[in-house]
């Protein structure tokens, strides 16, 4: 994954270990409400994931950082806006803690969240 | 400027119908908007940046331009207007919570056709729990906290007024209140000492929408007087208007009965961009007027107090030279031939980018640390090359992405070499061949950029603590290597701490570029300085001509 060399050796970060960031870094965005799993069938994905990894992929090929989030969106705000800025919270957030560029973030929108209208 | 009582009275314990939200909701946009700079300025990092109060601005516009040109008189479905413009218009994080806030209002009141005290409050509470729905973890200290503590002042208002206006009297310093514990609550705000911006700008529109029952005005920005060391009128060349053609500066010591609000009354009259400081009981005032009135406000002022100092000078003249001189030479850039190899360079000012051009650079993007030029705008500066292979140098490192994906959607062979500063450009430009191999090239001049170290001095726009430094806005701030090295109070100082904290006598050779807001007598002086303590230094002084930053210095 993300790798550095120091005079006493690499540090290696995993690929969950981002995916923990990005989570957290997700969560504190306004308009999300929480992450779906990825890879599952339709009909599911509004069930909310509590498992970084689930909600979250990370690649990494040796150059570039790229995030996918597959996240739930509290119905009745701007999509696109709460979209653009889970991506900026989450490149802010994953680039300050690990020092490196973040190449791509994907928002895919899973499902919308209805709070009771009465 | 008073408060109409008899027209209060008037509108004392009324309820509201459509209408009138509709002039309460124009008020609060207004009063935003006169007050965005003031939002705008409350970012976290002490270079120029941050665009909340335009984000809340447009949001509010969304929502005016929704309900501008209707009649309607039935209150929720004016307000479900307003929440559907602030949902389509909504910009940035706090637009949609702002968006949300309205949603939640509008859920309030959406059956009633006038909004009495009652149901203001129980609006408000919906607004809130709306906006704190909208997130899994809500962060305190943020417009939600702002949000949450007028709710709770207008519910304890409600248990001794049935009176709408006195409860909004009651929200608006709780609000106010409210902003100024953001920073206990957060600690990132507190450490870069502001108050939470979104949160303010939330409270700018109700006390918008207060002012205009209280007949207050709307279009000015409270007056306020600076500490003389924050006063800064080096970015009021960029304001001038048309007709407004002279800059006078006054410094005064006023009579014993001096009025602020009066004297910016007879200044509003006379001029545009107006600021007054003060510093030990002196004033100094800057003003930007038409030609005849030019003497105005000196005549006025020795009415009031005693000068000691006036200074006159000639806008359109300065702006006249500003613009020959960026329009003046003609950048020289390199011929390439298909074949070789062509350096795109991003430049910060006309200076360097007559430097990149004699060091045989092929094309110039111009940008820098406010103005990020993007991956379109970089493309554009390459794809028409004769050559296939192209490097990129961003010289910042908020460009080297943008640059990165300039890569990824082209044709032509790119490489970028991502340096993160104007010296590292420099320097990798030094090892450039353009007849070489693009790969092996662009290996040696990554390799280069680790052979500087850089410096920047620039002015703090506001006081901060960053990296164990205390900045106060205004001072005078060094980063080596983009890290704050010292605040001082001049850039002379700054420049030798910087020099200093860089190990300057190890090293052989030192750039200082000066900046557009730098004079050559002034680098001159410096240098000298510089000079005296490093005598074994070899100087070089170039004219950058770069924005916000008096000097970038490359050390190698």
């Amino acid at each position: 994954m993300g790798e550095e060399t120091t005079s006493m050796g690499g540090i290696h970060i995993s690929p969950a270990a981002i995916a923990t960031l990005a989570y957290h870094a997700t969560l504190e965005s306004y308009g999300v409400v929480g992450l779906a799993p990825k890879n599952i069938a339709e009909g599911l994905a509004q069930t909310i994931t509590h498992e970084p990894a689930r909600g979250v992929s990370v690649r990494y090929d040796g150059e570039n950082i790229d995030i996918d989030l597959y996240i739930i969106v509290e119905y009745g705000t701007r999509i696109t806006t709460v979209a653009d800025s889970v991506a900026n919270t989450v490149k802010f957030h994953v680039e300050k803690a690990l020092g490196m560029p973040v190449h791509e973030i994907n928002v895919h929108v899973a499902g919308l969240r209805m709070s009771d209208e009465s | 400027m008073s408060v109409d009582s008899a027209r209060m009275e008037w509108m004392r314990s009324r309820p509201f119908d459509g209408q009138a939200l509709k002039h309460l909701v124009e008020a609060g946009l207004t009063w935003l908007k006169t007050n965005q700079q003031t939002v705008n300025s409350l970012n976290v990092f002490p270079v120029p940046d941050g665009d909340t109060g335009t984000n809340m601005m447009l949001t509010m516009t969304s929502a005016w331009n929704e309900i501008k040109n209707s009649g309607e008189k039935h209150a929720g479905k004016m307000a479900l207007l307003v929440a559907q413009g602030a949902l389509m218009g909504a910009r940035g994080n706090s637009g949609v919570i702002l968006s949300q806030l309205w949603r939640g209002f509008a859920r309030g009141v959406q059956e009633n056709e006038l909004i009495d005290a009652a149901l203001m409050v129980r609006a408000l509470a919906e607004a809130r729990d709306t906006a704190y729905k909208g997130v899994v973890k809500p962060v305190e200290g943020t417009i939600l906290t702002v949000a949450k503590d007028l709710a709770t002042a207008a519910e304890s208002a409600l248990i001794e007024t049935q009176d709408t206006i006195a409860i909004l009297e009651r929200c608006v310093p709780a609000a106010n209140e409210s902003v100024n514990r953001t920073p206990d609550l957060l600690p990132v705000l507190k450490q870069a000492g502001v108050v939470d911006s979104g949160g303010k700008g939330l409270f700018f529109i109700l006390e918008g929408m207060l002012r205009h029952i209280q007949c207050l005005p709307l279009d000015a920005p409270l007056v306020t007087v600076q500490p003389l060391s924050s006063l800064n009128f080096d970015n009021a060349m960029l304001g001038v208007e048309e007709g407004q053609d002279y800059e006078v500066v006054v410094d005064f010591f006023p009579n014993d009965k001096f009025e602020l609000h009066k004297f910016y009354g007879k200044l509003e009259a006379m001029g545009t961009s107006i600021q007054v400081g003060e510093g030990e009981g002196m004033y100094r005032m800057h003003i930007h007027l038409p030609v005849e009135k030019r003497y105005e406000p000196i005549d006025y002022i020795m009415t009031i107090g005693t000068i000691t100092k006036v200074a006159m000078e000639n806008l359109v003249a300065q702006m006249d030279e500003i613009n020959a001189k960026s329009k003046g030479t003609k950048l020289e850039l390199a011929k390439i031939e298909p074949n070789q190899i062509g350096v795109v360079v991003v430049s910060p000012g006309p200076g360097l980018s007559r430097i990149f051009a004699s060091l045989g650079v092929a094309a110039i993007v111009e940008g820098g640390q406010t103005m990020n030029p993007s991956t379109q705008e970089i493309l554009a500066a390459f794809e028409n090359l004769p050559t296939d292979k192209v490097i990129i140098l961003p010289n910042n490192k908020n460009i080297v992405m943008a640059s990165n994906q300039a890569k990824e959607v082209t044709v032509k062979n790119v490489q970028v070499v991502p340096s993160k500063s104007v010296p590292q450009g420099l320097a990798a430009m030094l090892v450039h061949d353009p007849d070489g191999d693009l790969e092996a090239i662009a290996g040696k001049m990554t390799k280069a950029l680790a052979s500087v170290k850089t410096g920047e001095i620039t002015r703090a726009t506001r006081s901060v603590e960053i990296d164990g430094v205390k900045v106060q806005e205004g001072q005078v701030i060094a980063l080596l290597d983009g890290k704050l090295v010292a605040s001082t109070q001049s850039v002379e100082e700054s420049m030798l701490n910087l020099l200093h904290k860089a190990k300057a006598e190890e090293n052989e050779l030192v750039t200082l570029i000066y900046g557009e807001d730098v004079s050559r007598g002034e680098a001159d002086r410096i240098v000298d300085k510089v000079r005296e303590i490093y005598p074994s230094l070899e100087m070089e002084v170039q004219d950058g001509g770069q924005p916000n930053y008096q000097f970038i210095v490359s050390i190698e």
